[in-house]
């Protein structure tokens, strides 16, 4: 019962919003379990949906260390995303009219690098500008990149796009072949319609591996970069650029740092993204998905890391709901309109109710170790001191 | 003979259908940067105000039918239709700058998001419904007029009505601005709000002048851009960003700046084809020079002369020096 406690006393630590989150969560979760097992969700298509959710909750994280922590406008986030498959792509496909045929190794390898060239092509034009001008201007230059790779066809193949581009694990020991050799297992939960673990799970749940290990990683070191002295000069420059730079920092080079970083996690979830649907075209580059990750990390609470993780996991909600409703029949509406009506209520409500989010950064700026002196309960606002290990 | 083999290259082709174009940015421009000056963010739902404006054209037009022959190919009843797609273009406006901007407790990067909003809100209503296929008005399609064909021009009737559309509104605009209460007050207060304010004005009730005149010429842009082209839910996000480019190219918030950046980038996009063979279309120029950029980059290059003079001039052309 001692665990017991502990969650008692975690809740009560909890702000009415991240209850509120936290009994939501819950009830979707055990709405998907119960979908699973009684059969009406295949498993494969469950994970693939999370692998969607992790990938635009890394989109949301890049933009989070753009816009969160250092306050930069950045309306490119398509171009990123677009510039880590294209990267991969190219170097891996059969079909690239470049190299193809490299491990995926090689492959996020290049995005990388391709992401970071075009993270300071980008910036450095853009970064000296206030920061509406830094809208508009990155919205212009992700137009730019959309149209080469929509033009330049002895690179990308043009509007045909990058076909056959393999899974991430292809080339790998045991791990390639490994969901065609796993055997195929039945669970009948409900008696009628039995949950099927074969192949296409198996290869869904590398998938997800791939983008959790991505995940995790980039929350980690996230976390960690958002408390470090680094982590403070950009907040600093965020709130007041003026200060940061009579503190004596170089505040263009802490920017352009911040937009490499973030833009670099980006690229990530393009590589993903290239390996899951295994085909990148120019419609990748589509300006709406910048949008979609702007609604993520307003939604979820600018700066907040966990915001992040939760905007990327509502994006998909809203993009396969709205199929949903549309399948069902309930709104004779188009999916992609009703889409967008959701996302353009989302923005409005959120600016004019919540503008600083759900769940908004508060006990994740402190160190774990600064506070464990202190008592554990303490009035709303601070809160418990040790929450910050819990934090997920 | 050798002014007339000059007048004979497709260099006037440009030219006129560059006007045709810069005619349509200067529209969409002026709102933008009075929005901008006054209401004081860079409003992204510009755009997709031309769009409510255009189909609500569109919807007229078809309630009201063709009316008579009318002028330039243009039935009366398209006349009228212009009319009343301008109007409820404004309204529209109006009705969110009441329901949604003013509520709001933001700075102007809160504004300049939450206009996305009200972009993808007014976009999806529009493809709801109307669906994302591209529509035209019910107008027959018109052939180049034949007397300038000679010089190799290729204009319609239709491209000459939305110039001449467009140099009246903006003319009446000017006459608004530089003559009448309403147009002083404007300049006062996208000058200084605050001393606007301790002087006397009704700020208020200019900021509301000032969406309707930038939303109703915003809507008549659109509904030309519909004639020009065709009628889609994305028609006025996509040009959107050459407006943006036109209005910062002139400087962002002075209205006669927005003319001449519009003016300025409609032509650099008609003119694209010329790039290549500059040497060939242009005296002086040397027979062989040619800047290898296709017509496809042709908001390539609107963009990146915008980022251009972010750099080197942020204020633009006609902006002051600060």
């Amino acid at each position: 019962m001692v665990d017991f406690e502990d969650y008692r006393e975690n809740w009560a630590s909890m702000s009415r919003t991240e209850q509120g989150t936290t009994v939501g969560l819950v009830l979707i979760g055990v709405f998907l379990v119960v979908a699973l097992l009684s059969g009406a969700l295949a498993p494969a298509y469950l994970a693939f949906l999370v692998g969607l959710g992790a990938m635009y909750a890394l989109l949301s994280l890049g933009l989070n260390a753009q816009w969160g922590f250092t306050g930069l406008i950045n309306f490119s986030v398509a171009a990123f995303f677009g510039i880590g498959a294209y990267g991969t792509a190219l170097m891996t496909a059969d079909s690239s009219p470049i190299a193809g045929g490299f491990n995926p190794l090689v492959g996020l390898v290049i995005a990388l690098v391709l992401t970071a060239i075009l993270a300071i092509l980008i910036g450095v034009p853009t970064l000296r500008l206030r920061a509406d001008y830094l809208a508009i201007a990155s919205l212009g230059l992700a137009e730019v990149v959309r149209l080469i790779a929509l033009n330049e066809r002895q690179w990308t193949n043009g509007s045909a796009g990058v076909r056959g581009v393999p899974t991430f694990f292809e080339g790998w020991p045991v791990l390639e072949t490994l969901p065609s050799t796993l055997p195929s297992v039945r669970v009948a939960v409900v008696p009628g319609s039995p949950i099927v673990l074969e192949a296409p799970f198996y290869g869904a749940f590398l998938d997800l591996v791939v983008v959790a290990v991505f995940l995790a990683v980039s929350y980690w070191v996230l976390r960690r970069v958002h408390r470090s002295p680094w982590g403070r000069v950009l907040r600093t420059i965020r709130s007041d650029e003026d200060l940061a730079e009579a503190l004596g920092k170089n505040t263009y080079s802490y920017k352009m740092q911040s937009f490499v970083f973030g833009s670099l996690i980006m690229a990530l979830a393009g590589v993903f993204a290239a390996h899951l649907t295994r085909f990148v075209a120019p419609g990748t580059l589509d300006p709406i998905t910048t949008f979609y990750v702007w609604v993520a990390v307003m939604l979820g609470g600018s700066g907040s890391n966990r915001g992040a993780l939760l905007g990327g996991f509502v994006i998909v909600a809203i993009r396969e709901g709205s199929r949903f409703v549309n399948d069902v029949g309930a709104l004779p509406v188009d999916p992609a309109s009703l889409r967008l009506l959701v996302i353009g209520i989302l923005i409005i409500v959120v600016m004019r109710f919540r503008p600083q989010g759900l769940l908004p950064p508060q006990k994740e700026l402190i160190w774990p170790g600064t506070v464990d002196e202190t008592p554990t309960t303490i009035d709303r606002g601070v809160r418990d001191a040790r929450v910050g290990d819990t934090d997920e | 003979m050798a002014a007339l083999d000059f007048l004979a290259t497709p260099l006037l082709d440009y030219l006129a259908n560059g006007l045709v174009l810069s005619s349509i940015i200067v529209l969409g421009g002026i709102g933008l940067s009075l929005v901008y000056s006054i209401a004081g963010f860079a409003n992204f739902a510009h755009g997709d105000t031309m769009t409510v404006g255009a189909y609500t054209a569109f919807v007229a037009f078809g309630a009201i039918g063709a009316v008579g022959s009318g002028v330039l190919g243009l039935p009366i009843g398209f006349f009228v239709a212009l009319v009343i797609g301008v109007a409820v273009a404004a309204l529209v406006a109006v009705i969110t700058e009441y329901v949604i901007y003013k509520p709001l407790d933001t700075d102007r990067i809160g504004l300049l998001i939450t206009s996305i909003g009200v972009a993808f809100v007014y976009r999806a209503i529009i493809r709801m419904e109307f669906g994302a296929d591209f529509r035209r008005y019910d107008i027959q399609a018109m052939r180049p007029i034949e007397a300038l064909l000679p010089y190799e021009v290729r204009i319609t009737p239709h491209d000459i009505a939305i110039v001449g559309t467009a140099v009246l509104l903006v003319g009446g605009l000017h006459v608004l601005l530089q003559y009448t209460d309403l147009g002083r007050k404007m300049r006062a207060m996208a000058d200084n709000p605050d001393l606007a304010r301790v002087s006397g004005i009704r700020t208020e009730r200019i900021t509301l002048w000032t969406w309707i005149i930038g939303a109703g010429l915003a809507g008549a842009g659109g509904v030309f851009l519909g004639l020009y082209n065709q009628l889609s839910p994305r028609m006025g996000f996509s040009l959107l960003l050459l407006i943006f480019a036109a209005v910062i190219l002139g400087g962002i918030g002075s209205v006669y700046g927005a003319m001449l950046g519009g003016l300025l980038i409609g032509m650099t996009n008609q003119f694209m084809p010329a790039l290549p063979n500059l040497g060939q279309l242009f005296p002086l120029v040397p027979e062989s020079f040619g800047i290898p950029i296709g017509i496809q980059y042709a908001n390539a290059v609107a963009f990146i002369i915008m980022v251009l003079v972010l750099l080197v001039r942020p204020t633009g052309i006609a902006g002051e020096v600060s």
